[in-house]
């Protein structure tokens, strides 16, 4: 709407004047109400300047095997069943029936999960847009923009039982003087603060988790079991907060990418923290080699939960609300401790 | 230096207060009175500061009026601003000349889990100290000497649109002789022309910022004294007996016995420092107040830039390390509009600001209201969607919508071959305020608290 008028000017200037009382239209604040219902969430625009990631090359080998593979599974598959479904019919018809009932309930399954699968992704890449839309609006002075990325997100979680106060308290300050930047601090302070707190916890006690396990399991191969489980677990848990509420392949989607942002960004620091942290912070750690493994583990386990938090928060962490490792390390040295 | 009282010496709390003097500023007009009411007001009530850390984290417990520390200062009169502004006829309250003086206490959680062990609960007691602006532009005079402050003088009363205002006094400058024997009925006169003019460069049409020496416009319990008799003189100092020698040496007794005073009593003690600054009424009232507002600003800076300017330095330590130019009467414009009004402070503030920035305190620049009396609304206008606002215009019973015009984002305020494209008008205080259980409603009163005193709740 700024552009608008700001284009406009060159061409005509409006000399100051009044003007009739009934024409005027409140600002686009009071749209939030109007804005929260899903549909407008289309309209989101993605940031289609900024890719996150430059492509990798296609593979196009590679590519076609997948396809092909997959085409022969399906045609072997659908052979089959219309193999398996004539011969049930050739030996009755009531069994041929409840074969063809079958068949359908499990096509109806397929389709149903994959139609969920696909809505989930939806969710989490438009969390991520609105992340996009966020550091945009964050960074300029504009007004009118932000009006409609608030009903986004209020929209988000808007059926939130656990979030109505915040929503309450976020309606009760917004004015129509913010600008959008404002907005976009007041959203993240007072609706996305406490879920940062709720996910931190859930970040530390998986951690503890992790570490108590490792420590107290007998195989090397159930504690890696343990891990593997606990960490998925988590990292739906924290996009389930998020608003995110990923499927199966949107919390593979987010594995992988957590996954190359753990080893990229963090793992000459992690290691870095888990060696000292492990050997030189906690003599229990060093005497016991699986407390120290626990411990070791405990702190991969917040590693994954953090960087979920970050790749599922609809705003960026700001540099003074970074969640911080800090303290689930403090917590975590104290644990052998408290096992032995 | 005060000693704690040893009755309550168990009472730990006590013991750790921390005290902060806010001192709010501005020239005539700007909305000084305004502002502190609803500062004190949003604190007691505590509804509308989302971006308070303090608050918003959750950590502020109340907050309410104590008595003040300073016996000899007047206290100001916050009940009775409110009650004009949230009466059944709200209006204006009375504008203060003078000093006043306020402490609000609060009370909240430190924000650190390793205080919170030592204190429970802290204590901020937060005294703001409302003077005239005028007085923070006198301080530059106790550099200058009388003849380098009167060769000032005399080229800006020169210059348009001064030079219209200055006419009767800079005629009677001609016609004496500064050399010739001193006789109080001259000086009398002088002094009596030259504050005449000042108070035509505050009349609200011209609206000029830079009046020196304050005290003539708000002389307060001074009036006629002969401190205040006085008025720059043209040429060079003169021998013994003369006219000059005496005005020099009552500009001396003013630097001395008014200007020094209020530096030691007042300004030193100060720990924050917010400018009010009436942007939208120099803009109204057109190039020459706008010129004329930055020179103002420029010499109000200076008393903040310790570090640089020796003078300062060695009259304290530098104790104010935030200062907070407010552009005021956010509200008359529409809200897409606060950046570039901010935009513009900025340009006015320019310079002197980062040089202050780098050795001096920190400062900071906002657009904000401190009584939000209109809303924003679009209107269309020639196929054209207007930003405009609306509410009661002062002297009205019923809304009007108004498109004020637009400040320019980054270009000149005043573009060529435009005249008077700007109307910003005064709106009155909205009815019922007195009803809401948040407090007066704002714009950013809430930002401008959070730089000013953010740390100190931390």
């Amino acid at each position: 709407m700024s552009d608008q008028s700001h284009s406009a000017r060159g061409v005509a200037w409006t000399p100051p004047m009044e003007l009739d009382l009934a024409a005027a239209a409140p600002l686009p604040v009071a749209e939030e109400e109007a804005l929260l219902t899903d549909n407008r969430l289309e309209t989101l625009p993605t940031t289609p300047d900024l890719p996150d990631r430059p492509d990798p090359p296609p593979r196009r080998i590679g590519r076609w095997l997948v396809g092909a593979v997959a085409g022969l599974l399906l045609v072997a598959v659908g052979l089959d069943t219309a193999d398996l479904l004539a011969r049930a019919f050739a030996a009755s018809a009531v069994l041929g029936l409840a074969t063809a009932l079958l068949v359908a309930g499990a096509g109806v399954a397929v389709v149903g999960l994959l139609i969920g699968e696909g809505r989930a992704l939806r969710r989490l890449r438009r969390i991520e847009a609105l992340r996009g839309e966020a550091e945009r609006l964050s960074l300029d002075q504009h007004h009118g923009a932000a009006a409609r990325f608030a009903g986004a997100l209020t929209a988000l979680y808007a059926p939130r039982v656990e979030l109505q106060p915040a929503l309450a308290r976020l309606r009760d300050h917004v004015t129509d003087a913010h600008d959008d930047g404002e907005i976009v601090r007041l959203l993240d302070r007072e609706l996305l603060t406490p879920l940062d707190r709720l996910a931190y916890q859930r970040v530390l006690r998986a951690a503890r988790d992790t570490a108590v396990a490792t420590a107290l399991s007998p195989s090397a191969l159930l504690d890696l079991a343990v891990v593997l489980w606990r960490n998925l677990n988590l990292v739906r848990e924290i996009a389930a907060l998020y608003g995110a509420r990923p499927g199966y392949f949107g919390s593979l989607r987010l594995t992988r990418r957590m996954l190359a942002n753990i080893a990229v960004a963090g793992l000459s620091e992690s290691a870095h923290h888990v060696a000292v942290e492990a050997l030189g912070g906690s003599i229990a750690a060093a005497i016991s080699t699986r407390m120290g493994q626990g411990v070791i583990n405990g702190l991969l386990t917040a590693r994954v939960g953090l960087t979920a938090m970050h790749l599922c928060r609809p705003i960026a962490f700001g540099p003074d609300n970074q969640p911080s490792l800090t303290r689930i390390r403090k917590e975590l040295l104290t644990l052998p401790k408290q096992v032995l | 230096m005060r000693f704690p009282d040893l009755s309550n010496v168990f009472d730990v709390g006590a013991l750790m207060e921390t005290n902060v003097r806010l001192g709010v500023t501005g020239l005539r007009r700007s909305g000084k009175t305004v502002f502190v009411t609803a500062l004190v007001d949003n604190l007691l009530k505590a509804g509308r500061l989302p971006f308070l850390d303090v608050v918003s984290t959750g950590r502020f417990q109340a907050s309410r009026l104590r008595p003040q520390p300073d016996p000899d200062v007047p206290r100001f009169d916050v009940e009775g601003h409110l009650a004009a502004l949230t009466g059944p006829e709200p209006r204006w309250p009375e504008t203060t000349r003078g000093i006043g003086q306020l402490r609000v206490s609060l009370r909240y959680r430190p924000g650190s889990a390793l205080i919170r062990t030592v204190q429970p609960m802290a204590t901020l007691n937060l005294d703001i100290v409302d003077y005239p602006g005028e007085w923070l532009l006198d301080l530059p005079l106790l550099r200058l000497s009388f003849a380098e402050w009167s060769a000032l003088t005399l080229e800006l009363a020169a210059q348009p649109p001064r030079d219209r205002l200055s006419a009767l006094w800079r005629g009677w400058l001609g016609d004496i002789d500064p050399a010739a024997p001193a006789a109080e009925d001259d000086a009398r006169r002088g002094a009596a022309l030259y504050t005449d003019y000042l108070h035509d460069c505050r009349r609200a049409d011209t609206l000029l910022s830079l009046i020196q020496p304050g005290r003539f416009v708000e002389p307060g319990d001074l009036k006629d004294a002969p401190l205040l008799t006085f008025c720059p003189l043209p040429g060079g100092a003169c021998g013994r007996g003369s006219l000059w020698e005496l005005m020099d040496a009552r500009y001396e007794a003013y630097k001395t016995n008014v200007v020094r005073r209020f530096f030691a009593d007042h300004f030193a003690r100060l720990d924050r420092q917010i400018v009010l600054i009436d942007v939208l009424g120099a803009l109204n009232a057109g190039p020459f107040g706008m010129a004329d507002m930055k020179r103002a600003l420029e010499l109000s800076l200076e008393p903040f830039r310790h570090g640089s300017s020796g003078w300062f330095d060695w009259l304290f330590g530098g104790k104010i390390d935030r200062v907070l130019f407010a552009a005021t009467k956010a509200d008359h414009i529409a809200a897409h509009q606060h950046a570039h009004l901010r935009g513009l402070l900025d340009q006015l503030v320019g310079n002197a600001r980062s040089t202050i920035r780098f050795d001096g305190a920190e400062v900071e620049t906002m657009a904000i209201a401190a009584l939000k009396c209109t809303d924003s609304v679009t209107a269309e206008h020639e196929g054209r969607q207007l930003r405009c606002v609306r509410g009661i215009p002062v002297g009205r019973d019923r809304p009007t919508v108004l498109f004020p015009g637009e400040i320019p984002e980054d270009a000149d305020a005043f573009p060529p071959g435009r005249e008077h494209p700007y109307n910003f008008l005064p709106f009155r205080p909205p009815a019922d305020l007195g009803r809401d259980p948040r407090g007066l409603p704002h714009i950013r009163v809430d930002q401008a608290l959070q730089f000013l005193l953010g740390d100190y709740l931390e």
